[in-house]
């Protein structure tokens, strides 16, 4: 896993002890590339085809003494681990990578969004944070096969010999050591946040925030340095790519096609999580979207959040504003009754449709002599957990499409769908919809 | 594009990538809310040990003890129902009951079994194909 060569520098080559010219050999083929010039022919060593021999030159010197196992000079005889497959699955890995990225710094600002951007977030699209949310989860999920297969391939650089040549190796043989490290246990530790399962002493979320970066920058590095040979292989027809055994390159067809079948089978056997269409085939996701009271899933329920009978006894809506007023359920069931057709999707990467009716907020808002420009305090019955406060922005608040909720799909919301009244916003990340609303406070 | 624009770009590229992990160390070591960012590092060089001690070693001798010709033919089963069973590895030994009834709903040990099982039928039904194929060609 340290640096690879452009064109393929045999391993067992004459050449391999002879110290490295100033100008790195990687820039000759990439700048070959660009003129379309075809490279020199290699030492027939560079072709070495499955059964041929090679004859090793004798290394001698202290050093090598240590050259034993996996370190030894052809110590991998497997095929494959070659540049051309590594940038073949770098590539993917890279877009499922960066999508993880992208969908991930989409859910971090909709959950935690910076002061001035409070009442600006997009309501629509209505689907936006089911659509980044499932991309999130199943760009993950899909990394997992082609980070296990990148990595195999790259295997035996983990070997190179000598394990440093110099400060700027060691420091990219460090990058390196990071990427690999972050990424794994990004995808590993993600993969057990859908199931909800922490084995781990520090928390999650702000980990998980920081170690993105981490992996983000460590990719962008790692292409900046590869970036010779990336281009040198990046197609079949390119020089350094037509350089490597040509034996090689049906089994390099054959198993890229398969990595792209292991991402196939992982993805829609837990896609339909997000992707209904496909749930029937949703066998080892940690959510289906029939399961659950009312047809759809339940992340914290009212006995997890302290909801109970005598909490709820007496319950009134209270508005706080510049025209403060209370309602009992039968008051807020007798207001002008809404529909809407939303989407719930949770952090963890399940969504469902569900079809919600009850008072608008912006009718309750109304009512309470609030700005349009208001930003509202959404307080919750529930006592535990970090969102039985939240705050809803104006974009949202003021958006007709969202409602303080009393029905769900047709009857009234059940006790873990928070009975008697929850937000449904378009466009919000779960946790955001709070359940057991008793006041909203207008805060500006 | 000229050596120089490529030698910039890349340049340009690198020094956006340490800066982003520099803001992703930093966010880790001063962020309180992360309770113990040298459990982080202990956990990030677990995962490479096991990573790169444990698990490909191992895939590396299935693959030697498969030998050459099965391993052509039944490497991509292995890897097809492998990924399958990491990505399933979490909600078959995830301990405990679950916080409520709708997380892991699923029977995923039969799950995962028909899986992959469904991958070792796709695998003996190709191999057969093949075999009678050969045999009509031998005719």
């Amino acid at each position: 896993m340290g640096s690879m060569p452009a064109a393929p520098r045999p391993p067992e080559g004459p050449d391999s002890r002879r110290p490295r010219p100033p100008v790195p050999n990687d820039r000759v083929p990439a700048a070959r590339a660009r003129a379309n010039v075809p490279a020199v022919p290699r030492p027939a060593t560079a072709r070495r085809l499955p059964s041929a021999r090679v004859v090793r030159p004798r290394l001698t010197g202290l050093g090598d003494r240590a050259r034993v196992g996996p370190l030894r000079e052809g110590g991998f005889r497997g095929r494959l681990h070659d540049a051309r497959t590594a940038v073949s699955l770098g590539r993917v890995l890279g877009v499922a990578l960066v999508t993880c990225f992208a969908t991930g710094l989409v859910s971090h600002y909709l959950q935690q969004p910076p002061g001035w951007a409070v009442d600006l977030l997009p309501s629509r699209p209505l689907w936006g944070y089911r659509v980044t949310q499932g991309l999130h989860v199943a760009s993950g999920i899909a990394a997992i096969p082609l980070v296990l297969a990148k990595l195999w391939t790259v295997y035996p650089r983990l070997f190179a010999w000598p394990p440093l040549r110099s400060v700027a190796h060691a420091l990219e043989r460090l990058s390196i050591a990071v990427l690999v490290s972050a990424t794994l246990l990004q995808l590993a530790t993600g993969l057990l946040n859908t199931v909800q399962w922490y084995p781990w002493p520090w928390n999650f979320r702000p980990a998980h925030w920081a170690l993105a970066w981490v992996v983000v920058g460590a990719l962008a590095l790692h292409v900046a340095v590869k970036a010779p040979v990336i281009a040198a292989h990046w197609r079949r027809s390119s020089p350094a790519t037509r350089q490597l055994a040509t034996a090689d390159g049906r089994d390099r067809r054959a198993f890229l096609a398969t990595v792209g079948a292991a991402v196939g089978a992982v993805t829609v056997t837990t896609v339909g999580q997000s992707f209904t269409p496909l749930r029937d085939l949703d066998l080892l996701a940690p959510r289906h979207p029939d399961h659950g009271p009312q047809q759809l899933p339940v992340n914290r329920t009212a006995a997890a959040a302290g909801i109970t009978a005598e909490r709820l006894a007496g319950w009134r809506l209270a508005v706080r504003g510049p025209r403060p007023y209370e309602l009992t359920l039968a008051q807020l069931r007798a207001l002008p009754v809404h529909s809407a057709v939303l989407p719930i999707a949770c952090v963890e990467g399940w969504s469902r449709t569900a079809h919600w009716s009850g008072v608008r907020i912006r009718d309750l808002l109304d009512a309470a002599g609030a700005p349009h420009s208001a930003t509202v305090r959404v307080v919750s019955l529930q006592q535990h957990g970090a969102y039985a406060v939240t705050e809803l922005g104006a974009s949202y608040a003021r958006d007709p499409l969202t409602l303080l909720a009393l029905d769900l799909n047709g009857a009234p919301l059940a006790p873990d769908h928070g009975f008697p009244a929850r937000i449904i916003a378009p466009n919000r990340p779960g946790v955001l919809q709070t359940k057991w609303v008793a006041r909203l406070e207008v805060t500006t | 594009m000229t050596t120089h624009r490529f030698m910039v770009l890349r340049c340009g590229v690198g020094a956006v990538g340490l800066s982003a992990m520099g803001f992703g160390a930093v966010q880790l070591v001063t962020d309180p809310g992360v309770a113990g960012w040298t459990g982080v590092l202990e956990w990030l060089a677990a995962a490479v040990v096991l990573h790169d001690g444990v698990l490909v070693p191992l895939v590396l001798c299935l693959g030697a003890l498969l030998g050459a010709r099965l391993r052509r033919r039944l490497r991509w089963a292995f890897v097809v129902a492998g990924s399958l069973t990491a990505a399933a590895l979490p909600v078959l030994l995830a301990p405990g009951p679950a916080a409520n009834p709708s997380v892991r709903p699923l029977d995923y040990p039969r799950n995962w079994a028909v899986c992959v099982l469904v991958v070792g039928a796709a695998a003996v039904a190709w191999e057969a194909w093949r075999w009678a194929a050969a045999r009509r060609r031998r005719r």
